[in-house]
């Protein structure tokens, strides 16, 4: 938007614009409600300083660069965690534990291992329940649907936590892979960054290659798809079956899948390319008897963060308007919980 | 003994004594205390005005002061407020009053929950609508009767209290308030 825009839409003079943002005039409560409204963002916003990290990534920015949408949900995120944080003692959030920079693909892999013990997992369990469990480190995952061309995934490091999000759009492995990826940033002390395709392609940069074999590892561990590749093959399953059935398990997509089969060792470049372009069908979930996940589906928040906003507003420390704009008004009002009436004897305190 | 007192008032409060008729009233009751808005509550009036010529007739009076904030101190403790009320162009003139009344020390007259508990725990005096109609009552301005609806329909929702309707004028008798 330009200044001139921005002045006709709010109905200022565009020299008293300039002034204001000049610093040489003075804004009104009306006229930064106003400006707010025009540029989408909140009026404190304007008031208090942005999370260090986005204020460096914007630093880094070239000037007068389009700022994707990512960056401006994955702003409002962060900010609205920062602002629960501030109100809410009940949520507290650990500093992210730190691992050490994976150098090569074997170092990839060991800090594979060590995220999967931090999650809770064992050196074979499939990775469920993967934003819950991000969570008790510190790390709240929200998914919106940013559309086809939009980036896969954004994340935010913070002092305290940190804010991961992805891009609802993609099918729920590609998802929970570019989760994958980002939840490794965030252990390797990646400040701020943006995905725009986390895929089982080669990555020409050396830092996001080894990140994707992180996220691999993670989603499909060594020991955990061997062992059930081996009971599966010993079962007399043909190929297809077995991709459809590790698919499912792990809950990744084919594409992965087969670029981890490869790696590994357990398919050849033929076969890999068969897990590849195999697609699970109706018939595959009825005959396997297959639990369709919705996992980090569109429009998902973190269960912890929506639990202190509706802590907030119980405790009438937040309006309900500004309950629902927390919850990204994906909750209307109708949905917060009704609030207890007070005691009869609670009516002194308001004739008097 | 008010009047050094100044009350900021929010939309709400001025609306429920405009669309009753009773901005005279609410004169009388204010006294010699002064009454104050600020610009984010005048925009309010003035929008909500376009639907209710009463609302908007509250913008007209001499006795209500407008007051922009724009000092620092007052742009701060707006976004603050915001930060805890605001979503779009709603709850701004809420924000606007707590903002003016914790810089001018002065009492907000509001009525929302979270408005209130704002209020409270920032330290500000706070007169809700209730308040100011018992005032009127005791001036011997309106009767317990002529308020019985608006302060039953305030008891129920803004102030969630378990009074039934019919339940203030009980109450009312029942506390002395004729």
């Amino acid at each position: 938007m330009t200044q001139a825009q921005l002045a006709s839409t709010i109905s200022l003079d565009q020299s008293a614009l300039t002034k204001i943002e000049s610093g040489t005039r003075r804004v009104s409560a009306l006229e930064l409600s106003r400006i707010a409204d025009a540029l989408g963002e909140r009026i404190e916003w304007f008031v208090s300083e942005a999370p260090e990290a986005i204020v460096s990534h914007r630093n880094r920015l070239d000037l007068g660069a389009a700022s994707p949408e990512i960056d401006r949900l994955i702003e409002k995120a962060t900010r609205n965690v920062e602002f629960l944080v501030s109100q809410d003692s009940q949520l507290e959030l650990p500093a992210v534990p730190q691992l050490e920079r994976p150098n090569n693909i074997d170092e990839a892999e060991r800090s594979a291992s060590e995220a999967r013990a931090l999650l809770g997992l064992s050196e074979a369990d499939p990775l469920t329940s993967a934003s819950d469990r991000a969570s008790r480190l510190g790390l709240l995952t929200f998914s919106f649907n940013l559309g086809p061309d939009a980036a896969d995934a954004a994340s935010i490091l913070l002092a305290r936590g940190a804010v991961v999000l992805v891009n609802g759009e993609l099918h729920v492995g590609r998802r929970r892979l570019a989760f994958a990826h980002d939840l490794g940033h965030c252990l390797f002390a990646d400040e701020y960054t943006v995905d725009w395709r986390v895929s089982g392609q080669d990555n020409s940069n050396a830092w996001e290659g080894r990140l994707d074999r992180f996220a691999r590892a993670l989603l499909l561990p060594h020991v955990g798809l061997g062992t059930s590749w081996n009971e599966l093959r010993d079962r007399g399953y043909d190929l297809r079956t077995v991709a459809v059935k590790l698919a499912s398990t792990f809950r990744v997509d084919m594409a992965t899948l087969a670029r981890r089969l490869l790696e590994l060792g357990y398919v050849d470049a033929v076969r890999a390319s068969q897990v590849r372009t195999t697609r699970t069908n109706r018939a595959d979930i009825v005959e396997l008897n297959l639990l369709v996940h919705d996992e980090l589906d569109s429009s998902t928040l973190p269960r912890i963060y929506e639990q202190s906003v509706l802590r907030l507003f119980r405790n009438e420390v937040v309006s309900s308007a500004r309950a629902t704009d927390l919850l990204f008004d994906l909750w209307d009002e109708e949905d917060l919980p009704v609030l207890p009436g007070l005691p009869e004897s609670a009516i002194w305190k308001f004739v008097s | 003994m008010y009047s050094s007192e100044v009350l900021i008032f929010d939309t709400g409060p001025l609306s429920h004594f405009a669309r009753a008729d009773w901005l005279g009233v609410l004169k009388a009751v204010v006294g010699d205390r002064t009454a104050i808005i600020p610009d984010v509550v005048a925009d309010e009036l003035r929008t909500g005005g376009t639907l209710d010529s009463r609302v908007r007739g509250v913008l007209n009076v001499d006795w209500i002061e407008l007051r922009e904030l724009r000092s620092e101190d007052e742009i701060t403790a707006f976004a603050t407020f915001s930060s805890l009320l605001v979503k779009n162009d709603r709850n701004r003139g809420e924000a606007g009053v707590l903002a003016l009344a914790s810089t001018m020390s002065a009492v907000a007259v509001v009525d929302d929950g979270a408005a209130r508990k704002a209020a409270a725990d920032k330290g500000i005096k706070l007169r809700p609508t209730l308040a100011l109609l018992c005032e009127a009552i005791q001036l011997e301005l309106l009767t317990v009767k002529l308020v019985a609806a608006l302060a039953d329909d305030l008891l129920a929702t803004q102030y969630r209290l378990p009074f039934p309707p019919g339940g203030f004028e009980t109450w009312a008798n029942e506390n002395g308030l004729v």
